[in-house]
């Protein structure tokens, strides 16, 4: 038997943040199966098991920051959990006495009076339908509490009002941060009670919920403070106002840059704040995307001096109700603004006559379902075919500006993004080398990751490295509209719906199907003329699909 | 015959904190003009307050440290005391910072106009001096003009032998029976000089305490080394003064008020300073003065007048030369463009009595009041061999810390040249130096000064020149 470390895959670079724990220690999981999930700039994403087998521990909880090779837990492979009890001890090496027990008496209560326990204390019933506010964490793990003590601060409606400590002990872990949402049952802290404690308590809730199970998840998802979708800034855990420790230079020069120092961490002897640090925050603060777009444009940050929104109490004028973003709103809510504000954006219209192109899939489609392929061909492939010709025949659209603005990084290959639309929001997954591809292996991969994408089980990779994005909206309707590039691409393809329009073949009006296209791109790299190019280009590739072979 | 200047700064008031903004903005490359009522730069501080008092104070210790000497083995004769030569030496003394100060001035083509200067607009100011009126329209100000004594009215002002701290230093003769009316670090400075000179010296506080804004333990220290010295009449105040021709007739109030009239033969007032915002016609500016006089700025020194800066004893209390300073170089740095502000963390203040008293931070009573988690450690100078040496063990020197980290947020100490050691801890409490960092910087020994890393090692618990309270306890 043995117990497998389970490594965090690649995540696509930076260090992610877990925002949901899946899977409980003891939980037996298949292969592939999710045992947290994390964020990701571009979405969420689940941490699967390696293999199918038994959960013996788990070392993150919500909230960490975990990268590539981290160690989130180790799993012991099916057949050989039942015989191994030490994992047990060790998610709840308190529990002394639990565990010589084999695993099924673990679960009566057990009246045994023992040393010391670890319970969980819980929100009580605080008279308020719904989630509320957590404004306060007034412990820390760590922290010898007394019964009655206060634990966390709660703000509802009325009033604010403490959850207090059900029994004297230490604590051992904090569930709860500052901006969480909670509701009556909601776990704050497990607790290890002193000599005497309470003896009538089921040994099973402290044995088998140790630490970061299932619990925390139901309080964290709604919790929106530190899903920043950005490189975190190591704040200063300690440091309250009037204690920052920095010498008098220090905070002068702090006081140039604008920069609070509370908001600083020292790596000085003892945290000191040095020079360095507050250099190395400025630069953190300059190139992070504004999270909270809205409000820095309404802040004249970024150089954007734009008065803000008015206040409107929309109850007034009839009903109304709340909704909060999506996850994938919020995440892509803050890049899409900066894209939108930062790209001079031009949107290019033209049509695609793709009457043959329809025929010649039509009849083909016949093909692929005589000889059960298993998938269809969607218009969308060849869009996808003719646009990677034309991004070969005119590289400046596969390229991105360099950070410095001053040169252009031309790409050598095409890796085209597709926008689907899943019930969790919009996601951009990328399908490699479409230049290289057939039109059947394009029409498999397509259905694959558009099924991955509805299911949330696209990861990071797979959304990685487009050159180009193409929106397609034709299934729906629509004659043309202004997508916003997908930076650092300099281009992006809006497609709408076709139609039978009558064209005139120089004798006389002829039906053809007409596909319109919408392509926004980046002025700053790509002229007018250029784009007007490249549309025809590719309205002449899909208007006859055998350019595709010239 | 009439006059008109323009020019990027003006400055009003040219002590400390006037001729300060004054040079650190030529320096920056502003061009500058200084307006000063008095014949020198300096104001106060050089030519009325701290440098001619330090010079008396330096008689004084003389005089006292020689008398002492006799219990010790060395026996002088009875000083002959000329009057005429300390007060020569005195205006020399103030001569050469005065005329220092012309100099850089000169050097760094700070224009002074000399008179009495007020705005008559938000652009202009104009000065009346001896030879006619100048009008000086600037670009920015910094008003700059300082604090005065306050007078009581209850006491005959016009009589010549009621002096107040300027008087005082004038030196014009030794009183036999000399009242001082109020137990500041003022009061108690001019009183050692003449208690030194032969006065007997009455000091009368309506607090409970001289001294009120330093810690009651370093204040008591005072009070037992000067108990012969002075006779000390605390919570006790003067409601009557009679001036007759055998001397000013002072009737006491309080707890301890003598019974009946006591007749003195000078009164020195020293009750405090107001501050000069009333005399700049800074109104005319459009500049707010309170009713007190104080000119509100905010931490770039700036009044509700943008262009407009204010700084030192009329901004507001500590009225301290050192803080004028500071807050000078603030104003003028931000005239300049740059975007500091005055933010220190804490501001020193030192009595140079004897002993002297000196205390930075935090005092106790103020960390009691902010409910500050404080430890104190107070290192006694009878450990201390260079106060034994000295002759001087009644000092002490007492840090405070912040109890969970360690950090220095004030200190304060009392006995010889307590002064001259306070800078360590300014320095520590700026750095946000904890007690380790003090206690491990090797002191020189033996020196004063290293008390104050050995009241660091209290905190620390490595002491090793005193038992040990945070000693590890042994088992028996």
């Amino acid at each position: 038997m043995s117990n497998e470390k389970i490594l965090v895959p690649d995540v696509g670079g930076e260090e992610v943040e877990i925002i949901e724990i899946c899977a409980a220690v003891g939980d037996a999981l298949e292969a592939d199966e999710g045992i947290v999930s994390v964020e990701t700039d571009k979405a969420s994403m689940d941490i699967p098991a390696p293999f199918a087998g038994t959960l013996t521990s788990l070392s993150v909880s919500v909230g960490d920051k975990i990268k590539e090779g981290d160690v989130i837990g180790e799993i012991c492979a099916t057949g050989e959990a039942v015989a191994e009890k030490a994992p047990v001890a060790e998610a709840a090496p308190v529990v002394q006495t639990a565990i010589e027990a084999p695993v099924a008496e673990v679960i009566a209560p057990a009246p045994v009076a023992v040393a010391s326990a670890v319970i969980e204390v819980a929100v009580p019933d605080i008279g308020e339908e719904g989630e509320v506010d957590v404004i306060d964490v007034l412990i820390s793990a760590g922290d010898a509490i007394e019964e009655e003590d206060g634990l966390i601060t709660l703000e509802t409606d009325k009033a604010t009002m403490d959850v207090p400590s059900t029994h004297t002990g230490t604590v051992k872990e904090v569930f709860i941060n500052v901006g969480d949402k909670v509701k009556q049952g909601s776990l704050v802290i497990t607790l290890e009670t002193s000599n005497g404690a309470p003896v009538d308590m089921p040994v099973t809730k402290a044995a088998s919920k140790p630490a970061p199970v299932a619990a925390p998840a139901k309080v964290a998802p709604t919790t929106a403070p530190v899903s920043s979708p950005v490189p975190h800034h190591p704040q200063s855990g300690t440091s309250s106002k009037g204690a920052i420790y920095s010498s008098p230079s220090i905070r002068r020069i702090a006081r140039e840059f604008g920069v609070d120092l509370t908001l600083v961490k020292g790596t000085g002897n003892k945290d000191r704040i040095l020079k360095e640090d507050v250099q190395s925050y400025v630069k953190y603060e300059l190139s992070r995307p504004k999270a909270n777009a809205g409000s820095s444009v309404a802040a004249g940050e970024g150089g954007l001096q734009v008065i803000s929104a008015k206040q409107i109490d929309f109850s007034k004028f009839g009903e109304i109700e709340t909704k909060s973003l999506s996850r994938i709103q919020k995440i892509s809510g803050p890049f899409l603004h900066r894209n939108w504000v930062t790209i001079p954006h031009v949107t290019q219209f033209d049509e695609a006559d793709i009457t043959n192109v329809e025929a010649f899939r039509k009849e083909q489609n016949v093909v692929c379902e005589k000889q059960k392929l298993g998938f269809k061909i969607t218009p969308l492939v060849f869009i996808l075919k003719a646009a990677a010709d034309a991004l070969r025949a005119f590289p400046t659209f596969n390229s991105s500006l360099s950070e410095d603005g001053e040169s252009l990084i031309l790409k050598k290959y095409i890796h085209i993004g597709v926008a689907v639309d899943t019930p969790n929001g919009l996601v951009v997954p990328v399908v490699r080398d479409v230049d290289k591809k057939g039109i059947h292996q394009l029409s498999r991969e397509l259905l694959e990751i558009s099924m991955k994408a509805r299911d949330g089980k696209l990861k990071a990779a797979d959304m990685q490295g487009g050159c180009f994005t193409i929106s397609s909206l034709g299934g729906i309707g629509g004659t043309a509209f202004t997508p916003i590039v997908n930076a650092p691409e300099v281009a992006i393809l809006g497609v709408s719906k076709s139609e039978m329009k009558p064209k005139w073949n120089g004798k006389e009006f002829e039906p053809k199907l007409m596909l319109p296209l919408s392509m926004s791109y980046d002025h700053r790299v790509i002229d007018g003329a250029l784009a007007a190019r490249f549309t025809v280009h590719l309205a002449g590739v899909m208007s006859d699909i055998r350019k595709l072979v010239l | 015959m009439s006059n008109n200047i323009k020019t990027q700064v003006v400055v009003l008031g040219a002590g400390p904190g006037g001729y300060s903004a004054a040079f650190r903005a030529a320096d920056l490359g502003l061009e500058v003009v200084l307006v000063e009522s008095r014949a020198t730069l300096g104001g106060v501080c050089l030519n009325v307050g701290c440098i001619p008092s330090k010079a008396l104070l330096h008689v004084a210790k003389v005089i006292d440290d020689a008398a002492a000497m006799a219990s010790h083995g060395v026996t002088f004769g009875k000083p002959e005391i000329d009057l005429d030569k300390i007060r020569g030496w005195k205006e020399e003394v103030i001569g050469q910072l005065t005329g220092g100060l012309g100099g850089m001035s000169k050097a760094r083509k700070v224009k002074t106009v000399t008179g009495v200067g007020s705005f008559t607009s938000d652009k202009t100011i104009d000065v009346e001096g001896s030879d006619g009126k100048t009008t000086i329209t600037f670009d920015n100000a910094i008003i700059a003009c300082g604090s005065s004594v306050i007078d009581l009215p209850f006491i005959p002002n016009d009589d010549p032998r009621v002096i107040d701290s300027t008087g005082a230093l004038e030196l014009k003769d030794v009183p036999e029976e000399m009242l001082v009316l109020g137990g500041g670090i003022i009061g108690l400075e001019m009183g050692t000089v003449y208690s030194a000179l032969g006065s007997n010296v009455s000091v009368v506080e309506f607090a409970d305490q001289l001294v009120p804004a330093a810690d009651k333990d370093i204040v008591k220290i005072y009070n037992n080394y000067n108990k012969k010295k002075f006779n000390i009449m605390l919570s006790t105040k003067v409601v009557a003064v009679e001036a007759k021709d055998d001397g000013l007739y002072v009737t006491f109030e309080g707890k301890k008020a003598p019974a009946e009239q006591v007749r003195y033969d000078k009164i020195l007032v020293a009750v405090g300073r107001k501050p000069n915002g009333h005399l700049v016609a800074a109104d005319k500016a459009g500049v707010n003065v309170d009713e007190r006089g104080f000119i509100n700025v905010s931490k770039e020194m700036r009044t509700n007048v943008p262009h407009i800066f204010a700084i030192g004893d009329v901004v507001g209390q500590p009225m301290l030369a050192h803080k004028a300073v500071h807050e000078a170089h603030c104003a003028a740095e931000v005239i300049s463009g740059k975007k500091h502000e005055f933010d220190p963390r804490c501001i020193p203040s030192i009595a140079y009595t004897d002993p002297e008293m000196a205390w930075v931070g935090v005092t106790e009573r103020e960390a009691k009041e902010q409910g500050l988690n404080i430890e104190v450690a107070n290192f006694p100078w009878a450990a201390s061999g260079r106060a034994i040496a000295s002759a001087r063990t009644e000092g002490k020197t007492k840090m405070i810390f912040e109890k969970e980290t360690g950090r220095v947020l004030g200190g304060a100490i009392v006995g010889i040249n307590a002064g001259e050691m306070l800078g360590e801890i300014c320095l520590a409490v700026e750095m946000g130096a904890d007690a380790e960092d003090v206690g491990l910087t090797i002191h020189a020994h033996p020196t004063l000064n290293e008390s104050i890393g050995l009241a660091a090692e209290i905190f620390e618990g490595s002491i090793t020149d005193l038992p040990n309270a945070k000693a590890v306890k042994k088992k028996k």
